[in-house]
């Protein structure tokens, strides 16, 4: 999950990231049982191909494992970081394929539903932990809330990697209007995701 | 405070939905200005939990034991936390990509399994994430500034092949209304500007800047100068700091 709240039941994630740093592999272990699928749906969201996804699960827990030490909580929860990680990894990947475009256009013909649709927490496992399964929920109807054109350019953004110029071509948008529809998007989300912003605090 | 134009460029920043100029402007105004540095804080915590809208997909069954596998065989590079890391982690906190950051720091020898693909995309990475990378190069030379009192201290990461400086400045109170701190390269005894910049109310800040091309210098120095910075100093620095070769 991408927030670390569930501490009080086991060991927060910083302290496996903390073991992990000192050369613990089981503490590896446990860090891939709880975020390994976030990353794996992620990095599938992005590069669409599932062999590229479990690529980039290897590359990005191999990285958390040798960077480990790196890591600062102040700067935001270990979920959060591995999905910076995951997301970039995955965009580069498919940005060095050249795949970009086409995952794009998919991803655009697909807009009526979009990645926001139900489907994200139908396929929820059901030995899922709650509180996991809510804030998904809780991310996936916020996006599923917001009118059509601010959530689609928002996922084009964030899981397409395009910069709003490539926004507006991909969707014969004006400039101007992608702009606008993006900060209405991520200021409505800021307020209805502001239950689960407990990461990195300000 | 924030006004509208670089609101609006705030949550495209934070889902990193900027052109690469856009971007160097957007922090270059971040570098001034903490209310659009909260606005983006609070902005890329949202962006962070979008990863949560991807339908949910299981991995492959042999993922984990792979995972584990090739640990086995890397060891964690820095057991501990050496002194270079919250110098790093202020540095990303301006790109808000802390992904990008911890992608520079590794690179060892379980490169056999990487694809090529992989090998092309942290080049990628490599070119877009600016900040970091002026401080992670062989040639980067650091400078350590330092007053003859105690307080303020602030540190540089230049990057000659690239034309830049990471500065990140620490225990300096935000200059007063109407006047700005600047950011001199003494080159050959002559003071040329390289920026002006202010501090959060922390007396912190990270901040790049420009180097003009072929420009080789000595000494850095930081004066306290009026709003928008001076051609040449007003005043005595009161941080001043030698280059020193990164070896």
């Amino acid at each position: 999950m991408l927030d670390d709240r569930q501490g009080q039941l086991r060991a927060p994630d910083r302290a496996l990231v903390e073991r992990m740093s000192a050369g613990d592999e089981r503490a590896l272990g446990e860090l891939y049982d709880r975020h390994g699928e976030m990353a794996y749906s992620l990095a599938l969201a992005v590069a669409r191909e599932r062999a590229d996804a479990e690529e980039i699960v290897a590359d990005v827990f191999g990285q958390a494992w040798r960077n480990a030490a790196t890591y600062d909580p102040g700067r935001g929860s270990v979920a959060g970081w591995l999905a910076t990680i995951t997301r970039t990894r995955a965009l580069d990947l498919v940005r060095a394929r050249g795949r970009r475009v086409r995952a794009m256009e998919r991803a655009a013909r697909a807009d009526a539903d979009g990645l926001a649709s139900p489907m994200g927490a139908a396929a929820d496992p059901p030995d899922r932990r709650i509180e996991r399964g809510e804030a998904r929920r809780l991310v996936t109807r916020s996006l599923g809330e917001l009118p059509d054109p601010q959530r689609r350019v928002i996922e084009l953004a964030y899981f397409g990697g395009l910069t709003q110029s490539e926004i507006a071509a991909e969707l014969q948008e004006p400039l101007g209007t992608v702009k606008t529809r993006m900060r209405a998007g991520m200021e409505k989300l800021r307020g209805s995701l502001a239950v689960l912003r407990s990461g990195g605090g300000s | 405070m924030t006004d509208h134009q670089w609101s609006e460029l705030a949550a495209a920043y934070a889902l990193d939905a900027l052109a690469p100029e856009e971007r160097e402007r957007f922090e270059a105004h971040l570098a001034e200005c903490a209310a659009c540095r909260g606005e983006v804080q609070a902005l890329h915590e949202v962006s962070v939990l979008l990863a949560d809208a991807a339908p949910v997909a299981t991995p492959p069954a042999g993922l984990r034991d792979r995972i584990l596998r090739d640990a086995r065989q890397t060891r964690p590079i820095i057991s501990g936390r050496a002194p270079i890391i919250p110098w790093l982690a202020a540095a990303a906190s301006l790109l808000l990509a802390l992904g990008f950051g911890y992608v520079y720091l590794h690179e060892r020898a379980d490169r056999q399994r990487a694809s090529a693909a992989l090998a092309a995309a942290r080049d990628t990475v490599a070119a877009r994430d600016s900040l970091i990378a002026t401080i992670f190069s062989p040639d980067v030379v650091t400078a350590a500034l330092a007053t003859t009192g105690k307080a303020p201290s602030a540190r540089l990461f230049w990057n000659p092949s690239r034309h830049r400086i990471v500065m990140a400045v620490f225990y300096l109170p935000p200059a007063p209304a109407g006047r700005t701190y600047q950011l001199w390269a003494i080159a050959q005894g002559k003071p040329v500007s390289l920026g002006v910049f202010n501090t959060a109310t922390d007396g912190r800040l990270t901040a790049a800047m420009e180097v003009p091309p072929g420009l080789t210098f000595e000494l850095t120095a930081v004066t306290e100068e009026p709003a928008g910075g001076s051609p040449t100093p007003t005043q005595q620095p009161f941080l001043i700091g030698k280059v020193t070769p990164a070896d």
